[in-house]
C-alpha cells in the first residue's frame, strides 16, 4: 500500500505542474483582439447574458454551463487577460441591543464604503486550458489594536481547467481536470458551493462593515462543504450528453508548494483549509440534467468527508475530527428573452465525529449533526430589472462548547442561549442593471431565528453579558457592483 | 493516485498542441467549419442544427445562402436587434468566408426537426395558416408563402420558417415592425400591421408546419 506522505507527494507534485504549465500558457496570451467588455465577454464577444441567467451573477444559463466545463477556453484569447470588480456599499442593522458603544460594536454601520474589489484572471489559456483566478483587496479587513482599519489582499477563488469535448450527432462528451481552492467551486449550478453562494454574493465577507462576530451575514453554523475555501483540491469530471455530470476530486491543505492557493490571513496557519489530514478528503458530485423548449432542469447528489485536525499544534497527529456531508440539490431555470427565472436549493446533512481532543477542548457532545438547507428564486427582466428571494436555514444538535452559551470576557461573539445552531434566514433583493457591467440592490436580512433564539453578546466595555433577539440583526443591504 | 497523476501530467502535455478535430478557437482558420459548429455552436442551436431552447433558431436545413448573409451581417454589425449584438456578433468577428460558407453548409445538409408543441388550439392554427397562405389583404400584408416559398421552405435568401421555433419567429416579426436591427428586406412593410395575436397565430401554425 503506498504511504499517505507519498499520496501527499504524488498529488502535490501533479497540482504543482498544472499551475507552472498553466503559468507558462500565460505567456502567450498577449496577441489577440478586445472589446469592452469583462474578460469572458471579451473572449466571446458575447455579452453576459449568454452565460449567466438574466445577465446576473453567478447563476449560469445552459451556455454558461458548457462554457464552464470546457475549460473556460471557447472563443479567441485576450490582449489583456483581466477583468476587475469593485462593492460599494451602504449597511443599516435593526438595532444596536445588546452594545454598550455601537461607534466600537458597528463600526461601518450607517455609512457609505468602497469595500472589496477584485481582479480575475485568465480565462482561455490553449485550446485546452483555461484559467478562473480571483484576487481581492478588501479595504475593511480588520481593525489593530488602536482601531485603524486594516486593508487586507488574497487570493480568492482558483480554478485551473483542463477539458476535452468528444461530440458528433450521436453523443456530446466533456471531461476535464481542475486544480482549485475550494469544493464546488468547480460546480456549474452554484447550488451547494460556498465559492458562489446564492445569498451572499455581493455581501462582503469578514469584518468588512461590521465586526464580523457581532452581527453576522450569514447563518452562521454551516457544513464543512461550505468551509474549505483556500484548501487544495483535484477533480475529475465528465457531463454526457447534457443529461449526466459527474465529479469526483480530494482535498488536501494548502501547505508547502500548493500554499499559493490560500489566504495568508484568513486561511494562515491554523486555519481550517491548512489543517486537512492527508490528500484523501474525498468530494463527490452527481447530477442529472434535462432541456427542454425553454426549461432547464437539474437534479444532484453531493458529498464530501474531511479529516481535519483539531489545532495547528496538532497536525500529523492523530488527534483528528471527522466530518461527513452528503446532501442533494437541484434548480429549475425558465430562460426566453426577455424572461429569465432561476429557482434552485440544496439540503446537506452533516454528522460531525469529534476526537477525544476536540470533545475535551471544545465540544459538549462527542458528535453532532447539522441540516442545512438553501433555497432561491430569481427573477430578471430584459436583462435589467431583478428581484430574488432567498432562504437559509440551518438546524443541529445543540452542543454547549460549540454554540457556546458564556462569552469569554472582552471579546465579541454570538453566542446562543439555548447552545442551538438553528437558525432562520431570509434575505428578498431588488435591483436593476442599468448597464451590463453595473449593478445597483437593495437586499434586506431578515432573522426569524438566530443560533436557537436569542443570543449572548460580550461587547467591549461591558461588565455582563448582553443578549440580541434574533430580529436586532435584521439588515439593509444597498450596494454598487461594478466589473469591467 | 500515481496513475490519475500521470494522466493529468500526460493530458497536459498533449493539450500544448492544439487539436484542429476538437478545437474551440474561433480565431484560427485552419479549424474546419464541422469542428467549429459542434464544439461551439451546438452549445445554442444544437449539435444538428435543432436547437432545444426557442431563444436560439434552428438552423438545421436552413437555405445556405441565407447563413451565409446572415453570418456576414452580423460580423459586420449590420444585423443589429439586442440579441444579435448580445449572442452572436462576438461568434462571427473573426470569422473569414470560407469559414461562413462552411458553417452554412454544414446546417443546411442537416434535417430540421419538429418541436413538440403544447400549441393544440385548432381555431389559432388556422388563423396562421389563413395568414400564411392568403395574407392579410386588408393590412396589406401579403401571403407568406410568396416569398417563402409553398410549404416555408425558403429559397436562397429567403430563409426557411417552416417548422422554425415559434418563440423566436415572434421576435423576428417584432424586430422586423420596430424596425429595430434587421434593415434591408421588405419585411417591416409586410410587419406593419399585424397585431400580437396575428403573430402569434402564424408563428404557431409555422412551427408545426413539416416539410
Amino acid at each position: 500500500m503506498v504511504s499517505t506522505q507519498r499520496i501527499d507527494a504524488y498529488v502535490s507534485q501533479a497540482l504543482v505542474s498544472l499551475a507552472i504549465l498553466s503559468a507558462l500558457g500565460i505567456g502567450f496570451i498577449f496577441s489577440k483582439s478586445a472589446s469592452a467588455l469583462p474578460l469572458f465577454a471579451r473572449q466571446t464577444g458575447q455579452s453576459c447574458l449568454a452565460c449567466h441567467a438574466g445577465g446576473q451573477f453567478p447563476e449560469l444559463t445552459p451556455y454558461g454551463r458548457l462554457f464552464k466545463l470546457t475549460g473556460y477556453t471557447q472563443g479567441v484569447r485576450t490582449d489583456i487577460p483581466l477583468a476587475v470588480m469593485a462593492v460599494a456599499s451602504y449597511a443599516k442593522v435593526s438595532s444596536y441591543n445588546g452594545s454598550d458603544s455601537s461607534g466600537v460594536d458597528f463600526p461601518r454601520d450607517g455609512t457609505a464604503n468602497i469595500t472589496t474589489a477584485s481582479v480575475f484572471c485568465c480565462g482561455k489559456i490553449t485550446d485546452n486550458i483555461g484559467v478562473f483566478a480571483q484576487y481581492t483587496h478588501d479595504l475593511w479587513a480588520s481593525q489593530d489594536a488602536s482601531g485603524s482599519w486594516q486593508e487586507h489582499s488574497h487570493i480568492d477563488q482558483v480554478d485551473i481547467r483542463y477539458s476535452d469535448r468528444f461530440i458528433d450527432e450521436s453523443h456530446d462528451f466533456i471531461y476535464g481536470l481542475s486544480l482549485n481552492n475550494n469544493p464546488g467551486v468547480t460546480d456549474v449550478w452554484n447550488t451547494h458551493n460556498s465559492a458562489f453562494a446564492p445569498v451572499s454574493s455581493y455581501v462582503p465577507a469578514g469584518n468588512a462593515i461590521f465586526s464580523s462576530s457581532a452581527l453576522p451575514h450569514d447563518v452562521p453554523a454551516t457544513p464543512i462543504l461550505e468551509g474549505l475555501q483556500y484548501s487544495a483540491g483535484l477533480s475529475g469530471y465528465f457531463y454526457l450528453n447534457n443529461a449526466l455530470y459527474a465529479e469526483v476530486g480530494t482535498y488536501k491543505a494548502s501547505t508547502s508548494g500548493l500554499s499559493f492557493l490560500h489566504d495568508a490571513g484568513v486561511g494562515g496557519p491554523g486555519a481550517l483549509s491548512t489543517r486537512l489530514s492527508g490528500s484523501f478528503n474525498p468530494y463527490l458530485r452527481l447530477a442529472a440534467n434535462h432541456d427542454w423548449n425553454a426549461n432547464s432542469l437539474m437534479l444532484g447528489i453531493h458529498a464530501l468527508h474531511a479529516s481535519v485536525f483539531d489545532d495547528a499544534t496538532l497536525i500529523n497527529s492523530n488527534s483528528y475530527s471527522t466530518f461527513n456531508d452528503i446532501g442533494m440539490d437541484g434548480q429549475y431555470q425558465y430562460l426566453l428573452d426577455p424572461h429569465a427565472l432561476t429557482l434552485l436549493f440544496s439540503f446537506t446533512h452533516e454528522n460531525q465525529n469529534y476526537s477525544g481532543y476536540q470533545h475535551t477542548a471544545n465540544s459538549f457532545n462527542p458528535s453532532d449533526t447539522l441540516n442545512y438547507l438553501r433555497a432561491k428564486i430569481t427573477y430578471v427582466f430584459r436583462a435589467r430589472y431583478g428581484a430574488s428571494l432567498a432562504y437559509t436555514q440551518a438546524q443541529g444538535s445543540s452542543d454547549l462548547g460549540i454554540y457556546g452559551a458564556s462569552p469569554a470576557a472582552n471579546t465579541q461573539a454570538n453566542l446562543s442561549f439555548n447552545h442551538s445552531p438553528d437558525s432562520k434566514l431570509w434575505v428578498p433583493e431588488v435591483f436593476v442593471m442599468p448597464v451590463q457591467n453595473i449593478r445597483v440592490g437593495l437586499q434586506y436580512f431578515k432573522w426569524s431565528q438566530f443560533l436557537g433564539g436569542h443570543t449572548y453578546t460580550y461587547y467591549s466595555g461591558l461588565g455582563t453579558p448582553s443578549s440580541r433577539d434574533a430580529s436586532d440583526n435584521n439588515l439593509a443591504f444597498l450596494y454598487v457592483w461594478l466589473a469591467y | 493516485m500515481k496513475q490519475f497523476s500521470l494522466i493529468l501530467l500526460s493530458s497536459l502535455l498533449i493539450a500544448g498542441c492544439s487539436n484542429l478535430d476538437r478545437s474551440r478557437d474561433l480565431a484560427n482558420q485552419n479549424v474546419r467549419p464541422e469542428v467549429t459548429a459542434r464544439q461551439l455552436c451546438s452549445d445554442c442551436h444544437g449539435v444538428d442544427g435543432n436547437s432545444v431552447s426557442p431563444n436560439f433558431p434552428k438552423l438545421a436545413g436552413q437555405q445556405e445562402e441565407y447563413l451565409v448573409k446572415q453570418l456576414q451581417s452580423f460580423r459586420h454589425g449590420d444585423r443589429a436587434s439586442e440579441q444579435s449584438y448580445q449572442y452572436m456578433w462576438g461568434m462571427t468577428a473573426t470569422l473569414t468566408d470560407e469559414q461562413i460558407k462552411g458553417l452554412a453548409h454544414y446546417y443546411n445538409q442537416h434535417v430540421i426537426k419538429l418541436s413538440l408543441s403544447k400549441e393544440t388550439d385548432r381555431i389559432l392554427l388556422a388563423k396562421g395558416k389563413e395568414i400564411f397562405e392568403n395574407g392579410i389583404p386588408a393590412k396589406q400584408s401579403p401571403a407568406c408563402k410568396l416569398c417563402h416559398g409553398a410549404v416555408g421552405e425558403g429559397m436562397a435568401t429567403i430563409p426557411r420558417i417552416a417548422g422554425q421555433h415559434a418563440a423566436y419567429l415572434v421576435r423576428q416579426l417584432v424586430i422586423f415592425q420596430e424596425n429595430a436591427g434587421r434593415p434591408g428586406t421588405p419585411m417591416e412593410s409586410v410587419t406593419h400591421g399585424l397585431s400580437a395575436a396575428e403573430m402569434d397565430s402564424v408563428a404557431s401554425y409555422l412551427q408545426a408546419l413539416g416539410v
